[in-house]
């Protein structure tokens, strides 16, 4: 049953009365210690979890895919009241849906236990989200993370106005070098039997001051019972790749684009593409011609024309610390 | 090294592996010494498997009965090859924390099988960097024993 505030002590009815956000409601805020129903879960209600009293102050929305951002139920933002600090809290929320990587559907599910269990295992790991999983009244996995002061690592390499060229030589060098910690760290998972789920570039956040970049949100799991990593291991390919072309290119892209246009366009052959994202050219040399043919190489390991791929993210990783330390 | 007449086959319920069979039939029906012991892996229960509210015991249960008539199937074939009785055993194992290719490396090192059979899909270079392929990765790990691959 949902509680109400004379179901709280009154030092936290205090608190809640006290903060802004009681006085912008026009209802009374309903208290949940069970989060199993977390879709009635609104702005100004309370969760209790870990013996703490947090109050919704909103939710957080799908971070990448433009104008149709839809807040995310299951992931309120709160403030606890006692130490005023704000947390994101990840509530259970058990999806099961299918992911297209180019033209392969994977069943992918959302598994709260999964991010409890990395969170425990990352601990004291600099390179992921912090964050504490409790079980609600009812049992529920409730996630408190802590929020992460930082920018998208997306828009962090778009701060740099400049050229490519200019960019490749002056501000890349230090992505590279946080991209491979990055890399090492979900290798760490990897060796301790787990995924990251939904490597993507927006889910490693740049953090200010330090400029530490940080791995966020792995509570995404899939079911690939005979190559497990390969997918975390793709898409820290498009990932590098994305960081180096500072953008992904497609036919479009290119012929979009006055410095290269069809002329660019005409060299691309299916070898110079993905092996598994539909027409992402991979072949970056032929786009940027000064980079260093080993880095390219490294591209070109998830290109329709390889002959040989990565297995394992170390293997990654050696390879672009060779190329990086001769930037 | 392991002794070749002792056969591991890796079966499911696919058309590929009555191909296999019908080979193994073919190569080894007439040879008195050979024994059979047909393996049938299957993958660990999804985790979203336990939310439903199914519990493992269920799932291996399932699995279980379906390979019991992958078996059957298999039995059926061999047969036609004058392949029968104590001469073929069966083992149906989950992939237990490791893969398919990985729970047939530790079948044939624990029963010493010196000859493994095994079926290859054709697939896309792309099929393969995400789903993988069991006949190569056995085929990489393969020391002191052979490797049959039936396509």
């Amino acid at each position: 049953m949902t509680k109400t505030l004379q179901d709280i002590p009154e030092h936290i009815a205090a608190l809640y009365k006290a903060h802004p956000v009681s006085s912008s409601i026009r209802r009374q805020p309903r208290v949940y210690a069970d989060t199993s129903n977390f879709s009635s879960i609104d702005y100004g209600d309370i969760i209790i979890a870990d013996n703490r009293y947090f109050v919704v102050t909103g939710h957080t929305v799908e971070g990448r895919f433009g104008v149709d951002d839809q807040p995310k139920q299951w992931v309120p933002k709160a403030i606890d009241l006692e130490s005023g600090v704000s947390h994101i809290l990840k509530l259970v929320f058990h999806e099961v849906f299918s992911v297209s990587v180019g033209s392969f559907t994977i069943p992918c599910y959302r598994s709260p236990e999964k991010e409890a269990r990395i969170l425990e295992l990352t601990e004291n790991h600099p390179r992921f989200m912090k964050g504490k999983a409790v079980e609600d009244e009812a049992g529920n996995l409730v996630r408190i993370l802590d929020i992460i002061s930082g920018r998208r690592l997306d828009k962090h390499i778009y701060r740099y106005e400049c050229s490519h060229e200019e960019y490749f030589a002056t501000y890349l060098p230090p992505v590279l070098r946080e991209y491979i910690e990055c890399a090492k760290a979900i290798s760490f998972l990897h060796q301790a039997g787990f995924r990251h789920g939904d490597i993507r570039r927006d889910h490693i956040l740049v953090e200010y001051g330090t400029g530490t970049f940080r791995w966020i949100d792995f509570d995404y799991e899939f079911y690939l019972p005979e190559r497990p990593f390969a997918l975390d291991l793709f898409e820290l390919g498009n990932l590098l790749m994305y960081l180096v072309a500072r953008g992904n290119y497609h036919p479009k892209e290119i012929l979009d684009d006055p410095m290269f246009g069809q002329k660019v366009l005409d060299t691309i052959t299916p070898e110079d593409q993905s092996l598994l994202s539909r027409n992402r050219v991979v072949n970056l040399r032929k786009l940027f011609p000064y980079i260093p043919e080993a880095m390219n190489n490294i591209f070109m390991h998830f290109s329709q024309g390889a002959g040989v791929w990565y297995d394992t993210v170390d293997e990654l990783v050696a390879d672009v610390e060779q190329v990086a330390a001769a930037l | 090294m392991a002794d070749w007449h002792k056969i591991l086959v890796a079966v499911d319920d696919s058309s590929l592996s009555e191909r296999v069979l019908n080979y193994v039939g073919e190569v080894v029906g007439g040879i008195d010494k050979a024994e059979i012991c047909l393996l049938h892996v299957y993958p660990e229960p999804p985790p979203y498997y336990f939310t439903e509210k199914h519990t493992l015991q269920e799932y291996r249960q399932e699995k279980e009965t379906a390979a019991r008539q992958v078996f059957d199937r298999a039995g059926k074939v061999l047969e036609t090859h004058a392949i029968a009785g104590p001469r073929i055993t069966t083992s149906c194992l989950m992939a237990t924390g490791k893969t398919f290719s990985k729970t047939i490396l530790q079948a044939q090192k624990d029963g010493g099988f010196g000859t493994v059979v095994l079926g290859k899909r054709g697939i896309s270079k792309a099929e393969e960097f995400l789903f993988g392929s069991v006949s190569n990765a056995v085929i990489r790990e393969s020391h002191d024993f052979t490797v049959w691959v039936v396509s």
